[in-house]
């Protein structure tokens, strides 16, 4: 059933497969009963996860989880279709949750807690957990501009006031809402989302972009090294840069913030236990720790009860930044979610 | 059967026809089994997936995005072929004319280029045309503006160059080695100029050399997958890392196969044309 | 003309050999990325590298991968490159054809045949599918050794053996092999050199347990690109100078030995 997908060639590969399948068994890896493998950013992301997520699950249930990275969509759909499970746990962000759903990807969350007495009002959205709030910035070097460099989206494409290279995030729905507030839609006013002018505004930055980057610690390297002069990119990874003392500064205005959820991969044989991840990972004194330690912001409202005022203030659901940022609305995109993102993947290659 | 009648003493057959094939047994099922089936599954993928149709070659043929590609990897191959030659050829030659101890040495390098994971090299390219690389760093100190080198066009072209060269220079060697070094030698005493001695006597003499280290290069080219993804331009993708990310993006194996179908056939065109001209055993040889 | 080729060639000898001497300092170097020269030394990745289980076992498993491998593709080649060098019969350009094709067929489309063709027989992400896979893809160039060997065989020593009363069994153990494993041991080592330095397969169809060294590194080199990767690189290095330069002064050696011989 999982991997429907396959079993129209199944014929071809009959006899192939008795021989193989004969084997089999005895070489089928021995799966640990007690094991959950939960998919992280990796960096300072997973070092906050282990902390503060991991191991005190680990403490309550003795169920030991292994990090495993890097992060991929893709992998979640290859898993649930070839019924090789790299992962049972996952995060998403807004637009990828949606995508797997269409895709029927991630474990229903109906017969749960989450849903039947959340702790939270929006604890559950599309079978994910809510977990955290995170923005997508503009960070620039600073040696590059030393007299300041783009302040709004408008001003990242603008390669002739701010020459240099740029790099952003090769995902489509982060991207898209940020390509039309380039070309001056009101932040408020962006959804649904007008993709044919979203995409006339990509090929506006195109020859700039450099790089599309995939990983949260691929984005800090290309920043650190200096291949790159303006990126788009998540704030606590800009933040992390900045505290190590590297010559960078990230600007909060029009910053696009985005939920991410913790979802189960479907058909996993660690669903039980992976559903219990989930509802610990969002108690608040848990997601606060993990917020505080990765810069991020917690969508319990009571984990702020375990955050001192001076880190909330670092959060992007901190007060100070309210009238910059502002917010996803994947429900309302404007389109399919899936085929903007097939769109978008060619549009790059070409 | 009728070669058993003219089978020398040394190769006898009849009896030894069955005995040969069970001795080829063990491996011809084994590729038949993990090789051709997984290879045909490619192939019937390309026509069913998602639906039975040619619809995905159609789709190649005019979609203008997929024909680009392709020209793309074409040139890029080309280049890098050309480029390979070049470079290989001095080397080669200098190789050959080496004397004994030197030549050794210099086949220590190549070999050892030639053994290292392409991953290794790309790695240090990536070092080396990096922003905070020696070349960069080189360019400021003479009071540039450091270039863009990485991630573009001109990375990914030197990173496959340095990667297949070893294969040129083998190529290469192999036939100028063979060279009777007294033949050049006896034109240039006739009065050649040293042009038209490797003009008119040395290119002819390795012309196979040429022929072989270019399909060789060529050819692994067009496949290149790990390289471009790692250094080369976003905009300028290669074949194979258009399959690859059909697959891994999408699932969608049906379109990655009929593209992985054409890479195939084209790889089989250009090694058809060698074989034609010059017998494939001797391509690996 | 000759000198101008001559001085070229050095030259793009030292552009063959660049990446060494990029890649060993890299390795000693305090960097965190990609910067170069080092902005100072120490060998703290090393220790890095080697205390750290999302090194040590990907490198464990490709080497069991290619041992497993390298075994298999022998025991396999050896009997048919026996059959083709020595036997004539009918189908056997075909034979040859099929023996070579792995080497023809881009690994790119091999990838995805192997993403789901052992997805199907449910060995995707298994060590069996990779090492099955491998060891089509090492099949050519240990048919290419070990025939290579095999032709430059004299025949005569078997015959004698025979014709002294030796079953062709123990031919085999006590002629044949003695002198030909040194061709044994080269398709043994071409084919391990192969399956652990392919890439492209094992990206698509291994997995989180069986992650292969190549895939780490491809997955290091794309997100955190540290040194690391020059210190896998060195140690590589390290193995294949062995492997090229060990021979030749065995040779070299040896030659010298027999000839201050009287």
């Amino acid at each position: 059933m999982a991997q429907k997908g396959f079993t129209r060639r199944a014929t071809l590969t009959l006899g192939a497969g008795t021989v193989a399948g004969l084997a089999t068994p005895y070489f089928r890896r021995v799966r640990a009963a007690e094991v959950l493998h939960v998919n992280t950013w990796g960096g300072i992301w997973e070092r906050a996860a282990i902390k503060n997520l991991f191991e005190p699950f680990t403490r309550d249930t003795g169920i030991e989880i292994r990090p495993v990275s890097p992060v991929s969509f893709a992998k979640l759909a290859q898993q649930v279709r070839s019924g090789a499970y790299e992962f049972d746990v996952t995060t998403l962000g807004a637009g990828e949750i949606i995508r797997a759903n269409q895709a029927n990807l991630v474990e229903k969350l109906d017969n749960t807690d989450l849903v039947k007495s959340p702790p939270f009002a929006g604890a559950a959205f599309q079978n994910g957990a809510s977990s955290h709030a995170f923005a997508t910035v503009i960070a620039y070097q600073k040696s590059k501009y030393p007299n300041g460099g783009p302040q709004n989206w408008a001003e990242f494409w603008d390669t002739q006031k701010f020459a240099g290279s740029r790099c952003m995030q090769r995902y489509a729905s982060r991207i898209l809402p940020i390509a039309l507030a380039a070309d001056g839609v009101p932040t408020e006013k962006l959804y649904p989302l007008d993709l044919n002018r979203a995409f006339r505004s990509l090929d506006k930055i195109k020859p700039a972009v450099r790089v599309w980057w995939t990983q949260g610690q691929q984005s800090q390297q290309l920043l650190r090294d200096g291949e790159i002069d303006c990126i788009a990119l998540w704030h606590a990874r800009t933040l992390e840069l900045i505290d190590q003392g590297q010559p960078v500064e990230i600007v909060w205005n029009q910053a696009q913030i985005e939920r991410a959820y913790w979802v189960v991969a479907r058909g996993t044989p660690n669903r039980d236990n992976a559903l219990r991840f989930l509802e610990a990972a969002i108690r608040p004194e848990r997601v606060a720790g993990f917020c505080r330690d990765s810069l991020n912001g917690p969508l319990n409202p009571a984990a702020f009860n375990h955050v001192s005022a001076a880190e909330a203030a670092r959060m992007p659901t901190a007060p100070a930044y309210k009238d910059k940022v502002f917010e996803q609305d994947i429900l309302n995109f404007g389109g399919d979610v899936n085929a903007a993102t097939q769109r978008f993947e060619r549009w790059i290659g070409t | 059967m009728s070669a058993a009648v003219t089978a020398s003493p040394e190769k006898q057959a009849g009896g030894s026809s069955l005995k040969s094939w069970l001795l080829l047994a063990p491996l011809m099922v084994f590729l038949a089994a993990f090789f051709l089936v997984p290879l045909a599954q490619v192939a019937v993928m390309s026509v069913t997936d998602p639906e039975f149709g040619f619809g995905h070659y159609v789709d190649i043929a005019t979609d203008g995005f997929h024909l680009r590609v392709l020209l793309d990897t074409f040139l890029t191959a080309l280049v890098v072929s050309l480029c390979c030659l070049l470079l290989g050829f001095p080397l080669a030659y200098a190789m050959a004319a080496a004397p004994g101890g030197m030549a050794a040495a210099m086949m220590v390098v190549v070999t050892m280029s030639f053994w290292t994971s392409f991953l290794v090299r790309t790695y240090a390219w990536m070092v080396l045309l990096g922003n905070r690389g020696p070349i960069a760093q080189f360019v400021q100190w003479l009071g540039f503006e450091a270039p863009e080198l990485l991630f573009t066009r001109f990375s990914s072209t030197v990173a496959m160059t340095h990667i297949l060269l070893p294969y040129m220079v083998l190529s290469l060697y192999g036939v100028l080695k063979r060279i009777e070094p007294s033949l050049p030698r006896s034109a240039a005493s006739l009065g050649a100029t040293p042009l038209s001695v490797i003009r008119h006597v040395v290119l002819p003499l390795a012309a196979p050399g040429i022929a072989n280290g270019l399909t060789l290069v060529f050819v692994l080219c067009l496949g290149f997958y790990v390289t471009p993804i790692l250094l080369g331009s976003p905009r300028e993708q290669m074949v194979a890392g258009v399959i690859g990310q059909q697959v891994e993006e999408f699932l969608a194996f049906g379109e990655a196969s009929a593209m992985a179908m054409v890479l195939l056939a084209s790889t089989l065109v250009v090694l058809g044309l060698y074989h034609r001209r010059f017998g494939l055993d001797r391509l690996w040889g | 003309m000759r000198l101008a080729l001559i001085l070229l060639g050095a030259l793009v000898l030292a552009f063959v050999a660049t990446p060494l001497f990029i890649v060993v300092p890299m390795s000693f170097s305090t960097a965190v990325s990609l910067e170069f020269p080092p902005p100072g030394w120490w060998t703290g990745y090393y220790s890095a590298y080697f205390s750290d289980a999302r090194w040590t076992r990907p490198t464990l498993n490709s080497l069991g991968i290619a041992a497993a491998v390298s075994i298999l593709t022998v025991l396999l080649v050896t009997p048919a490159t026996f059959a083709l060098v020595r036997h004539r019969f009918a189908g056997k350009g075909l034979v040859n054809v099929m023996l070579m094709l792995p080497l023809a067929v881009p690994h790119i489309v091999m990838a995805i045949g192997y993403y789901a063709f052992l997805a199907d027989i449910r060995l995707l992400q298994t060590f069996p599918g990779i090492i099955l896979a491998h060891t089509a893809l090492s099949v050519p160039m240990a048919f290419l050794v070990l025939s290579a060997n095999l032709k430059g065989f004299d025949r005569s020593l078997e015959r004698a053996a025979m014709s002294l009363g030796a079953s062709p069994a123990a031919t085999f153990r006590h002629v044949t092999l003695p002198v030909l494993w040194p061709g044994f041991a080269a398709a043994a080592l071409f084919a391990f050199v192969q399956s652990f330095d392919e890439t492209v397969v094992a990206l698509f169809i291994s997995g989180r347990d069986t992650e292969t060294l190549p895939r780490k590194m491809f997955d290091s080199i794309r997100t955190t690109a540290d040194p690391v990767i020059a210190v896998v690189s060195t140690l590589l290095f390290l193995a294949v100078a062995a492997l090229v330069i060990v021979p030749v002064l065995w040779r070299t050696l040896s030659r010298r030995r027999s000839e201050s011989r009287p």
